[in-house]
């Protein structure tokens, strides 16, 4: 369809007026909120995902597709609540304790939500006690940890095993990601999945909330 | 002995400083500080290039002047010749003299920028790199020109978020500043992100032990010939794999 095509290349190309205009269009047209993030939005940020893989796009990029993915999803998100479909899972987001990067984080942050997530982004430098507080209160099954530092690192295993020491570690699936983290680590600290891009994160998001 | 030097020209004068006193010939070979931004795979794939290069049979060791650099000397092999690494997660641990006083301060004050004299006169040339891919120390007016008035703003001010995670900007004094140009350099700098200001005392004694030849375990890594440097993400940094 046009207007649903039109959407998709608004976000590609980061544009977020055209990408509002293109879903009202497609609403107006009668495609349904839910296959607006699922048939489109969720199509085009993989594409924007798949471009930075390929180094085509770069942060300022992403960036601003998710920016108007968000311009969307604005408009789609209260026509989904009324409609009582459930967003897939909720996500508890945020850079651990002691490190203050978040540019990778928020980017995460949006693409989750974009992938429709919902996302309670608790910022930078997190405490252990905040993030279960946050994953307890709002019954969110998906906690996602940032860090930039190889020095902050260990502070995602700390993190973990406090969900642990809470008795909570079973009850939410704990996933990793940021520069300096591997897949290796991510194992050895008992993280349940990790991602090396942004784009990944949300297939992997997907993955543990359908396990 | 004979020892060979790899190391980031950030550490330029402060190398160059414990090799001129060193008690038996270093060689040096100073890498762009610009690795620090390409990544760590192609990072590691550079400075093994340089490593390779050495030849066989000429010193008793070849030492890194870095820091684990965000697992930029991840799966550094040694060859012929064993590999010496400081237990350092970055160059600031480095210029302050040991892992334990970097960590205290580091928990104490979250929220720091590190500045030195190679973080103010290198490679800027090379920042371009993370400038384009990430985006981050372009103005506002650059951002507009790309990407467009309302696009260029929201950049902006995504980008430049990250300067309120940051409360000071810490300029570490090694005494071989020349004149007060770093250090004036720094406080504009804090300045103009609208941070606290503050200096703080180097210590060169780490790198001296490295170039000396006094690798306590403790202090450093060695990966003997055949081995490799793994990063530990714990207290001891690295540990050596075959």
């Amino acid at each position: 369809m046009a207007d649903t095509d039109e959407l998709q290349e608004a976000v590609i190309k980061g544009d977020a007026k055209a990408a509002a205009a293109a879903t009202q269009a497609a609403l107006a047209a009668g495609v349904t909120p839910l296959s607006i993030v699922t048939e489109h939005l969720v199509p085009a940020m993989d594409e924007v995902g798949r471009r930075f893989e390929c180094q085509d796009y770069f942060v300022p990029e992403m960036l601003l597709s998710a920016r108007a993915m968000k311009a969307s999803m604005e408009i789609v998100r209260p026509l989904l609540a009324a409609s009582g479909a459930e967003p897939i899972g909720r996500v508890v987001i945020g850079t651990v304790q002691g490190d203050l990067h978040d540019i990778g984080k928020n980017l995460v942050a949006s693409m989750l939500e974009g992938g429709g997530f919902e996302v309670i982004d608790l910022g930078v430098n997190v405490e252990p006690r905040r993030f279960i507080e946050a994953a307890s209160s709002r019954n969110a099954g998906l906690v996602a940890l940032s860090a930039l530092l190889t020095v902050t690192m260990p502070a995602m295993k700390t993190t973990i095993d406090a969900f642990a020491a809470a008795g909570l570690r079973e009850k939410v699936k704990i996933m990793v990601g940021g520069a300096p983290v591997t897949e290796q680590y991510a194992n050895t600290i008992g993280a349940d999945g990790y991602s090396e891009s942004a784009a990944g994160a949300v297939a992997l998001a997907r993955r543990l909330a359908a396990a | 002995m004979r020892l060979k030097l790899i190391s980031c020209e950030v550490l330029f004068r402060e190398m160059c400083d414990v090799c001129a006193h060193a008690p038996h010939p270093v060689d040096v070979e100073f890498l762009p500080k610009g690795l620090h931004d390409v990544g760590s795979r192609p990072m590691a794939a550079r400075i093994q290039e340089a490593v390779d290069r050495t030849p066989r049979g000429v010193y008793d060791a070849i030492l890194l002047g870095y820091g684990l650099c965000g697992n930029g000397l991840d799966g550094l092999t040694a060859r012929h010749t064993r590999l010496v690494a400081p237990r350092a997660h970055d160059c600031i641990a480095l210029l302050l003299g040991s892992r334990q006083r970097y960590q205290a301060f580091f928990e104490a004050n979250p929220g720091t920028y590190y500045r030195s004299t190679g973080w103010l006169e290198r490679g800027k040339d090379v920042q371009q790199l993370s400038h384009d891919a990430i985006g981050v120390d372009q103005s506002l007016a650059e951002l507009t020109r790309k990407y467009g008035e309302d696009n260029g703003r929201y950049l902006y001010d995504a980008l430049t978020r990250y300067c309120a995670n940051y409360s000071q900007l810490v300029f570490i004094e090694t005494g071989l500043e020349p004149d007060a140009k770093f250090l004036d350099e720094a406080a504009a700098e804090a300045a103009e992100k609208g941070w606290r200001f503050d200096r703080l005392p180097g210590d060169l004694e780490w790198l001296r032990r490295m170039v000396e030849g006094v690798w306590a375990e403790s202090e450093f890594v060695i990966a003997m010939p055949g081995q490799r440097l793994v990063a530990s993400y714990d207290t001891a940094v690295y540990e050596v794999k075959p």
